[in-house]
């Protein structure tokens, strides 16, 4: 079967840059924001030196930001929205012009 | 008798990070201009301890982090919060961060006394009623999956795909969470409302709910000038459960330009036949097959 491809606002969600960036100097490996995500963005890498990586960009809801709130350290940052929100519109349009 | 709007101070006092130190002394800075203090882990333990100071004070909360700890613990104790600061935030102004170690740095703690004299004079929180507008019946469409029956209103409401909607009457709109959102959290505890007089972009956070499966900020579909909260919802956040379109309003804005946001939203035809290809989908996801 054929998989439909997802999207976001009528826009391939490939080609939305939206996901967490884990800083990792502040980063302690509490992993609360895996544990919050419902979405499984994060993975976590045992007897890795990066013991949390974010695995599945894809799966991020665009424009949620919530694991962030979760994470004591301050270590997760988000695109710009604006700046998303820019890209989101400029993708549209080309695809209405084809 | 204790002094009728004496604030009352409740910190974060989180021991293993430098903002919750900060918070801390903020709250004895001052306790030393005649606030009174709450220790949020007595009051935790024996509420009761601290209930007449509550009861004929105000309420100063400050959290440290994001996390917002404090404002938590009040809001599971019914709490009305008349003040709000957070440390990381009046760090940032100072283009500080807060550092690895619990320990105030020295630059921070020379901070500290002007701050808490900003804290005295914050302004109290307060939220406008929402007049004339919103009082017109909503009727329904609603369409069955498995075991489900979802909701969506059959006109009148603007929907983003973070399935948050916009009711739009003139240059007003009030924002919720879409049925959808509401079985899928199941039940929910907590309702944080954004600050009146907050600027939105569309798509910025327009507050944030808990439920007691997952925690979820409300995106909102517009742009606009956060002009009332539903103080009824801080109450009883399970009116999102019960009426997610009407009584579970969370925000009321002033429109700045919708005419270019709706390009972008889905009405209600629109947001009915999404939803259910989304169902769909999830279902598919979560248990295989067609």
């Amino acid at each position: 079967m054929q998989v439909s491809e997802e999207t976001f606002m009528g826009v391939p969600r490939k080609d939305i840059p939206w996901c967490p960036a884990i800083d990792y100097e502040k980063c302690d490996y509490c992993m609360e924001c895996d544990e919050f995500c419902p979405h499984g963005v994060f993975e976590r890498r045992e007897g890795e030196e990066k013991k949390l990586v974010v695995a599945h960009p894809e799966n991020c809801v665009v424009f949620c930001k919530v694991c962030a709130k979760t994470c004591g350290p301050d270590a997760l940052s988000f695109p710009d929205k604006t700046e998303t929100l820019e890209l989101i519109k400029r993708l549209r349009e080309d695809k209405r012009d084809g | 008798m204790a002094e009728k709007n004496k604030p009352v101070v409740l910190p974060c006092n989180g021991i293993d990070k430098e903002a919750g130190a900060i918070s801390r002394e903020l709250a004895l800075l001052l306790l030393e201009k005649g606030a009174d203090v709450i220790c949020p882990v007595l009051y935790q333990s024996n509420p009761k301890r601290y209930q007449k100071k509550l009861e004929s004070g105000k309420l100063l909360v400050i959290d440290g982090c994001k996390t917002g700890c404090a404002s938590k613990l009040a809001r599971e104790h019914g709490l009305k919060i008349a003040k709000k600061a957070t440390v990381n935030e009046l760090l940032k102004e100072e283009n500080l961060k807060s550092g690895k170690s619990p320990v105030i740095g020295t630059e921070k703690l020379g901070l500290l006394p002007a701050w808490a004299e900003r804290l005295e004079e914050l302004e109290d929180i307060v939220a406008e009623e929402g007049g004339t507008h919103f009082k017109t019946p909503v009727s329904f469409r609603q369409f069955a999956f498995d075991k489900f029956i979802f909701k969506v209103p059959e006109a009148g409401y603007f929907f983003n795909e973070n399935d948050c909607w916009a009711r739009v009457e003139g240059d007003r709109a009030r924002l919720g969470v879409s049925d959808y959102v509401q079985q899928s959290a199941s039940d929910i505890i907590f309702f944080e409302p954004p600050e009146v007089g907050k600027e939105l972009n569309m798509f910025d956070e327009a507050g944030s709910i808990e439920s007691t499966k997952t925690a979820l900020d409300i995106i909102s579909p517009v742009s606009g000038t956060v002009t009332a909260v539903n103080q009824e919802l801080v109450e009883a956040p399970e009116l999102i459960n019960s009426d997610p379109y009407v009584a579970g309003w969370a925000v009321e804005v002033a429109l700045s330009d919708f005419e270019s946001d709706r390009e972008l939203l889905m009405d209600c035809a629109g947001y009915f036949d999404y939803l259910n290809e989304k169902v769909k989908k999830e279902y598919r996801k979560r248990y295989g097959g067609k």
